[in-house]
């Protein structure tokens, strides 16, 4: 355990603490050197730096396109504005506010807290709107979701005068609109803050099952994994942040109008987050960097100081936002996930400080724990699809103790039945028990946590997650949820797999045939009663599929496992099961050993149409 | 009665601009997967075409299918410098190129033209009304409604009768399959982005000669209404696009005449809530096309 704590508290806040020192440390040279103007710079790139840091926790972590984040900035700025704002300004502005806010009287502090959780309250709100359309890395329902609240709240902040004075003067702390915010101090704190947070919410169990569920929802869910719930926590926590980083901007400005939190700083701070890497928190700061740098720069070269005549097509005003556009659109061409992809400091520290010889990897134990008894009861599954019927009263049985094969030729429903009882399709009728317990009906999250774990006919892993975090979701996914069914550790899973030189690549980079396997000890870790497999050795010549067979005896053994496996291949199939169930059309047309199967007549007619020696 | 009546004029002359931009971004959705959220930056480009071509001393008569064809050329144009780059990436990376190319043509407009709104003649004539039996019938809706149909006519002929249509209708139906049976993407993501392109000229006609104006935001709103109206016919669906065209068209006007009158400066707002909570409740939008994910 020391070493989880080293990796993923110790080490992640000392690479924060360095990446913060060293954007004081610019900051403040910058300020030294540069002009009257630099200031000012340093102190907005630092309330950007943390909005930006709070986007990318929702973001970053869970692979929704969210532009409504500003929406929340707006809220929290207008609320932290009506708060904060002296009683005599107030009166002055806006009089007839509702709810006697013109006499209240908060501290800047206290107005920014609060106005955040409003902002978290409204999160909720929409959190919930999000579950419901079933938000997931690059679904349009719900960035069009965030859209709305980005218009509806751009709308209400122009039309409700009373509150808000309307969108051609705006509030204002002071007649003059002189800048209110003394000194840095609370920008540094909450920058040193938000980089924490960020930094640590990835490697929380939360973060991580939310990034499992943005590399690949479905496998997610299949793993025991529940999105919405973390999504849920990934938002407030984001919305928290960039509020605070919203009432910093609105004090600092010492004015907020509709404009301030709406498209333009919206297009600027996911141009901030993109070009510096979505999933990095590192990259995130630098995509602040560097763009608050182009910005300044397109600017400065756009301004009256440069004066180049043969470039003046160019050097005009709007370069920025060019710039910002471009940048945007260049990137997702050519370098979508950003200058620094999910590289974080403390990584680059971990592999520098201990790089842990494969030999010497801990030899792991085998589960300890009796085998427990179960049976999987599926009785008469029916499902039409529009109005064809892909299984007609499928029953099917299989105990912790067997392998159990399922063929048939192409469209008989094999897949259909796994995805019935792994609760991704729902069935017309019928039954699905596990030791007596109705699962159907469950959603597949839930499925996962009783003991039903499957995999996938065209592998889903989660590609830009490690070898290692791969199971290591798997596990975490379910902990807690297994009552005494025992863990296989993660270590163990790497050896029996053979993945352990390559438990720090990338599971997208890994080779078919590893990738397979990965999926299967992925499959293994959440402690299943039942693995159910999906053709896993489709695709593979003779020799893998022979090893496959071992590979799956082997950790089916080692979790106690029973099987259910969907294959086409007969040699592979008689290699492993111990009963085979034939399925034609919907229906279960035979049972038996193997062997019995091969000679069923009824069988060679439906599905092999002759002798059932085939090679290859 | 002929109020309801009035209003239902009102709102399919609305809805016909929607449908046709709506069944733009479907028909791209189809083939690529994207959710083209720079659509409206055809209408911007149509509208500043329309600006100078009347600059030009063009009439509206010329005006009109000149700026289809841009329209259309633009939207191939696009294709090929941004949307060609990103084809089968995921989700993400698609949606976010699209709002690049919104964002950079409008800067792009900002920085070579104007922020500022320039203004072009509207043509007098399509606002006059006829009374027929207490429902006044402006010539703009009779154009849109008979324009909508005639061009969703030519598209369904085309879509049926073509080479190019049916393999598109397959694209559309299963997109891997499509690629799989030998339909060749580059021709059909190419003609896809052609013939949203001409359905969002169509649609610039008439959105401009009411606005008779052009400015770097001016496809914005339009691209809104477009994306709603698709989401709300299921995405991808085809039919699902044109009647969810002409569902928020009527929403739009119903919406504007029961309001109170402080609100209806909020009518976008609301509309937008509506559909975000659409969302919320049928996230396969109000038209449902089954498409299981395969598993």
């Amino acid at each position: 355990m020391h070493i989880g704590v080293a990796r993923r508290v110790v080490l992640p806040v000392a690479g924060s603490l360095i990446t913060y020192l060293l954007l004081l440390v610019g900051g403040v040279a910058y300020t030294a050197i540069g002009n009257s103007s630099s200031d000012g710079l340093v102190t907005q790139m630092l309330i950007n730096a943390i909005v930006v840091l709070g986007i990318q926790i929702y973001i970053g972590n869970t692979g929704v396109l969210s532009f409504g984040h500003m929406g929340f900035g707006a809220i929290a700025g207008y609320a932290f504005a009506v708060c904060a704002i002296s009683p005599d300004r107030k009166a002055v502005q806006i009089p007839d506010a509702p709810f006697g806010l013109t006499e209240v009287d908060l501290t800047p502090l206290q107005s920014s807290l609060i106005a955040s959780l409003i902002a978290v309250v409204v999160a909720v709100v929409i959190g919930l709107g999000l579950a419901r359309s079933g938000a997931r890395s690059g679904a349009v329902a719900a960035t069009v979701i965030t859209l709305a609240l980005l218009f509806v709240v751009h709308e209400v902040a122009k039309n409700w005068i009373d509150l808000t004075r309307g969108g051609k003067t705006g509030l204002s702390f002071s007649p003059l609109g002189k800048v209110t915010l003394q000194g840095r101090g609370w920008i540094y704190l909450a920058l040193l803050l938000a980089l924490l947070a960020a930094r640590l919410f990835k490697e929380t169990r939360f973060g991580r099952l939310a990034q499992a569920a943005r590399e690949d929802d479905l496998a997610a869910r299949s793993m025991g994994i529940h999105p919405a719930l973390q999504q849920m926590i990934a938002l407030l926590l984001s919305v928290f942040v960039v509020s605070i980083g919203a009432t910093l901007r609105v004090f600092e400005l010492g004015s907020i109008n509709p404009r301030l939190f709406f498209f333009k700083y919206t297009l600027l701070t996911l141009t901030m987050l993109i070009v510096g890497g979505r999933n990095s928190v590192a990259g995130s700061l630098v995509g602040v960097v560097v763009i608050s740098a182009g910005s300044e720069i397109t600017r400065y070269l756009a301004g009256p100081s440069v004066d180049l005549p043969a470039l003046d097509w160019i050097l005009r005003n709007g370069l920025t936002d060019v710039f910002l556009g471009g940048s945007m659109l260049g990137f997702m061409i050519f370098r979508p996930a950003g200058l620094l992809g999910d590289w974080e400091l403390d990584h680059w520290l971990a592999g520098r400080l201990a790089k842990t010889p494969v030999s010497q990897l801990p030899a792991g134990h085998p589960v300890d724990g009796h085998r427990s008894e179960g049976e999987l009861h599926v009785t008469g599954v029916v499902v039409d699809f529009g109005g064809f019927r892909a299984l007609e009263g499928a029953s099917l049985t299989a105990a912790t103790d067997e392998v159990v094969g399922l063929i048939g030729p192409n469209g008989a429903g094999k897949t259909t039945l796994l995805n019935v009882i792994t609760g991704l399709v729902p069935a017309g009728g019928g039954s699905v028990l596990l030791d007596g317990d109705a699962l159907d009906g469950r959603p597949s999250y839930l499925v996962a946590r009783a003991g039903i774990v499957r995999t996938f006919q065209n592998l889903r892993l989660f590609p830009a997650l490690s070898v290692e975090e791969n199971i290591a979701v798997a596990r975490l996914a379910v902990a807690g949820h297994l009552a005494d069914r025992p863990q296989p550790e993660v270590e163990l899973l790497l050896r029996v797999s053979g993945l352990g030189e390559l438990r720090h690549r990338r599971a997208g980079e890994l080779d078919y045939g590893n990738a397979r396997r990965l999926e299967l000890a992925r499959a293994a870790a959440a402690a299943p009663r039942f693995l159910l497999l999906d053709e896993p050795t489709s695709g593979m010549g003779d020799r893998e599929s022979a090893e496959m067979v071992h590979r799956i005896r082997e950790l089916a053994e080692l979790v106690r496992a029973g099987v259910v496996v969907v294959d086409h291949d007969l040699n592979f199939i008689t290699g492993i099961c111990d009963r085979v169930y034939v399925l034609d059309q919907g229906k279960v047309i035979a049972v038996g050993t193997p062997d019995e199967i091969s000679e069923d007549p009824v069988v060679q007619a439906a599905y092999l149409g002759g002798p059932v020696n085939r090679s290859n | 009665m002929t109020e309801l009546l009035q209003q239902v004029v009102d709102g399919l002359g609305r809805g016909g601009i929607y449908a046709l931009i709506a069944l733009g971004i479907a028909v791209i959705f189809g083939v690529m997967h994207l959710v083209n959220f720079a659509h409206g930056e055809l209408i911007t480009v149509s509208a500043y075409a329309a600006y100078g071509l009347f600059a030009a001393g063009w009439d509206w008569w010329l005006v009109a299918p000149a700026v289809v064809v841009i329209a259309g050329v633009t939207s191939v144009v696009i294709e090929f410098v941004a949307f060609r780059w990103v084809r089968g990436a995921p989700d993400f990376t698609m949606l976010m190129t699209s709002f690049g190319v919104h964002f950079l043509v409008q800067a792009g407009f900002v920085m070579y033209v104007s922020a500022n709104f320039r203004q072009f003649p509207r043509p007098g004539w399509i606002f006059e009304t006829w009374k027929v039996g207490g429902v006044s019938l402006e010539v703009y809706d009779l154009l849109v409604i008979l324009f909508t149909l005639l061009t969703l006519g030519a598209t369904y002929w085309v879509l049926q009768n073509t080479m190019f249509g049916t393999s598109l209708r397959a694209a559309a139906e299963d997109f891997d399959a499509a690629r799989l049976m030998g339909i060749r993407s580059d021709r059909i993501i190419r003609g896809a982005f052609a013939l949203s392109g001409l359905l969002a000229g169509v649609a610039a006609v008439f959105w401009l000669m009411r606005s008779g104006q052009a400015g770097p935001t001016a496809g914005l709103s339009p691209m809104l209404k477009g994306v709603l109206a698709a989401l709300i016919g299921g995405l991808g669906s085809l039919t699902g696009a044109v009647l969810g065209g002409v569902v928020l068209g009527l929403a739009e006007v119903l919406l504007i005449s029961h309001l109170p009158a402080g609100l209806v400066g909020l009518t976008d707002g609301i509309v937008f809530l509506l559909i975000a909570l659409l969302f919320v409740f049928r996230p396969q939008g109000l038209i449902t096309v089954r498409r299981a994910e395969r598993v």
